[in-house]
């Protein structure tokens, strides 16, 4: 495995070198760099400027309590979306941190709300009473509706994946996995608070 | 025998690697070298069946496994092939091309100066004396005759005759054969190619899906997924497809095969990102479902028993449908059931489902049938961590017991928990109670993504012209000569000589023969 992938980065190291080559004969190398100069990713975040989001991400569904909800019930709001499921042990370990990120900023215009990818009703209360969650979620196992809206470019690629919506619903940023710490989220949401409406 | 020196060897492995025969034997044991890949379980099309290989054949699996025999079309034994294969043929392709496009704008060979040798050779005496303008019209019609063949025609100077005044005709024609051979190799490299390179832009994941619930084409929602070299993420099209319903019709007639499956149909909603409808579709064994840009085949199926348990006050606190993994032709199943939130303390279920519960001699329950008649399902309970909280993944179909402790089944003194559909037990130490809700199949589908699919088709379509041309255009040399015989009459001379296998060569001479003189014949 180990030889063949030796092989393998050798060939690509050698058609890298082929694409520098074409690349210095145009003159234009600073090309990489001109593809996409918003979307800056480090780590597992992936940050989108303002100018460059796509549409508003738009999804409605039934969430653990019965209810029907949909995104336009929390227009004007920073959203935040997280996809987890009981059984996920890293979705387990950041549950008590968006949790406490949610109760500072509920009351500054920013709404949570979970999205589970696998679990019934009663599987996911259990889990939102064990962390005490406040914010409610959406049961997307059957049904499919809002992993499908998120899909494309920017999805949810683990599980846990935590998206932050600006007011007008589109995609601002994005972690993929576990939150590492409470200070990215928060640093997240401040950064899209801030965007003057 | 000289000795070779550094550069004499580099250059005599060169000249022995890019000939014909190397390719061929190259491809042949390419093709040899992928038969293991259809004999063994593959990592990337077969995941479950290499654990299951290394679980019934420990010692075999490891000896295979050290030969990369579970990653065939990866390992560095067929890589090497491949890519000696690969310079072989574009060190065949390149000098052959560029002697051929000098062959192209080349005349015919000059014309032999004994035609007779040549391997079809016919000379005809005809009652007409030799004369200048006789000489020249014949020339000329030579030359008429066989450019309207199509050959490519020049006329050479008779070396015999100093004025220069008569002349033989040379023709060739065929070139296509050789055209149609590099196209065949240039299709060979190009199909190559496409599958080392545009592979890297493919996928493969599977992922069980139970009838009601629902797949979103997203990295996150596969159960295992292979993706190329150069995958991303974002390249997944967004759809997602429902499980409606996975039925199953089984043998009733045939006492010998009663009981196996004739067919199995999964019923299928599919719907993309922005339309609020779906469309319902079928996807069966070997009909696999073609949904953005990705084929979605049927792999395995099973059943998934609804499990609701609830907490001593009767709240539910978990509920699901467990795809409990087959075990036999009956469908004895093995499933893991792990509610990690709303009772007292954790709680891990291993269970076993027989659609057809029947028990041996010695008090074993077995499954003695497929289809679901008495259906039955037991499980030993733990207590404890599930280990899911420490935030490193766990698999859902294993259950990690080191921190658990076991609380019914064997050893314990408490029975196994036994549930029928809709029947409802307690759990020990007054946890709370299990249901068994009913009972949904579930279906395991692989998508798979290659981009290469269609480039080979053109590839294999070009493969083909190219060796139609190669081996049915014939590649032949004509020559026509105009002699005088010793007393004054003409001889007309014909020659032909082939370049590779060509069975009409002869009648092709003849044929020019009898139409070139057919006017002294027909006076006759």
């Amino acid at each position: 495995m180990n030889a063949h992938a030796r092989l393998w980065s050798a060939l690509a190291v050698f058609s890298t070198g082929l694409i520098v080559l074409s690349g210095c004969v145009g003159g234009s190398g600073d090309d990489l760099t001109k593809v996409r100069p918003s979307y800056s990713t480090v780590g597992p975040v992936t940050e989108i400027a303002r100018a460059d989001r796509a549409n508003p991400v738009q999804f409605s569904g039934t969430l653990d309590n019965g209810e029907t909800a949909s995104s336009t019930d929390w227009a004007g709001k920073v959203l935040v979306v997280n996809f987890w499921y009981a059984g996920c042990a890293p979705c387990r370990a950041e549950a008590p941190d968006l949790e406490a990120v949610y109760s500072e900023f509920k009351d500054q215009g920013v709404m949570f709300v979970g999205v589970n990818v696998r679990d019934q009703a009663g599987t996911a209360q259990s889990f939102a009473a064990t962390f005490g969650i406040t914010y409610p979620s959406f049961l997307d196992a059957n049904v499919g509706s809002i992993q499908l809206a998120f899909a494309g470019t920017v999805a949810p690629n683990v599980v846990p994946t935590t998206v932050v919506l600006d007011r007008e619903g589109r995609v601002a940023s994005r972690i993929v996995g576990q939150l590492e710490s409470r200070s990215i989220l928060q640093t997240l949401l401040r950064d899209t608070l801030a965007e003057s409406p | 025998m000289p000795a070779l020196g550094l550069v004499g060897w580099a250059r005599w492995i060169w000249r022995q690697l890019t000939s014909m025969k190397t390719a061929l034997w190259l491809l042949v044991l390419l093709a040899i070298a992928a038969v293991p890949g259809s004999l063994v379980p593959q990592r990337t099309a077969d995941p479950n069946g290499v654990l299951q290989y290394f679980k019934n054949n420990p010692d075999g699996a490891r000896v295979l496994d050290s030969l990369q025999a579970f990653d065939v079309y990866t390992s560095v034994w067929f890589s090497a092939i491949y890519l000696l294969l690969f310079i072989s043929l574009v060190g065949c392709v390149i000098p052959r091309t560029r002697h051929h496009w000098i062959a192209l704008r080349a005349a015919p060979p000059l014309t032999p100066r004994r035609l007779s040798r040549m391997p079809v050779h016919e000379a005809h005496e005809v009652d007409v004396q030799d004369s200048g303008p006789v000489r020249a019209e014949l020339v000329e019609e030579g030359m008429r005759l066989l450019r309207r063949s199509r050959y490519r025609v020049v006329t050479y100077p008779e070396p015999g005759d100093p004025t220069g005044a008569s002349q033989s005709v040379s023709a060739e024609r065929g070139y296509l054969r050789e055209t149609g051979n590099l196209l065949f190799h240039v299709a060979l490299v190009g199909i190559l190619a496409t599958i080392a390179i545009g592979g890297g832009y493919g996928y493969i994941g599977q992922r069980v899906v139970v009838e009601g619930q629902t797949f979103v084409n997203t990295r996150a929602a596969y159960d295992s997924f292979t993706p190329g070299r150069f995958f991303d993420n974002s390249m997944l099209d967004p759809y997602s497809l429902t499980l409606e319903k996975f039925s199953v019709q089984y043998e009733v007639q045939n006492p010998k095969a009663l009981g196996m499956a004739t067919d199995y149909t999964a019923r299928v909603s599919v719907r993309d990102q922005g339309s609020s409808q779906g469309h319902t579709s079928s996807i069966k064994v070997n009909e696999p479902l073609s949904v953005g840009g990705t084929e979605v085949y049927l792999l395995g199926n099973g059943y998934a028993p609804e499990i609701t348990v609830k907490d001593p006050t009767g709240k539910v606190v978990f509920s699901d449908t467990i795809p409990f993994l087959p075990q036999d032709a009956n469908l004895t199943s093995l499933g893991v059931v792990k509610v990690p939130d709303g009772l007292k303390s954790q709680v891990g279920m291993i269970g076993f489902f027989y659609p057809t519960q029947a028990v041996a001699a010695n008090g074993a329950f077995y499954s003695a049938y497929p289809d679901l008649v008495t259906p039955l399902v037991t499980f030993n309970v733990y207590t404890g961590d599930l280990g899911l909280d420490s935030g490193a993944p766990k698999s859902v179909y294993t259950l990690d017991t080191s921190s658990m402790t076991q609380v019914t089944g064997r050893g314990t003194g408490i029975d196994s928990l036994q549930l029928t559909p809709g029947q409802t037990v307690q759990l020990p130490n007054g946890l709370g109670s299990v249901e068994l809700t009913g009972i949904k199949r579930f279906a395991s589908f692989q998508v798979a993504h290659d981009p290469t699919q269609g480039f080979v088709f053109g590839f294999a379509i070009v493969i083909l012209v190219g060796l139609a041309l190669a081996l049915f255009v014939p590649r032949r040399r004509l020559w026509v000569r105009i002699n005088t015989s010793k007393t004054g009459r003409l001889v007309l001379e014909y020659a032909g000589l082939a370049r590779g296998d060509d069975p009409g060569l002869a009648a092709a001479v003849t044929d020019l023969a009898q139409r070139h003189r057919s006017r002294f014949t027909n006076r006759d």
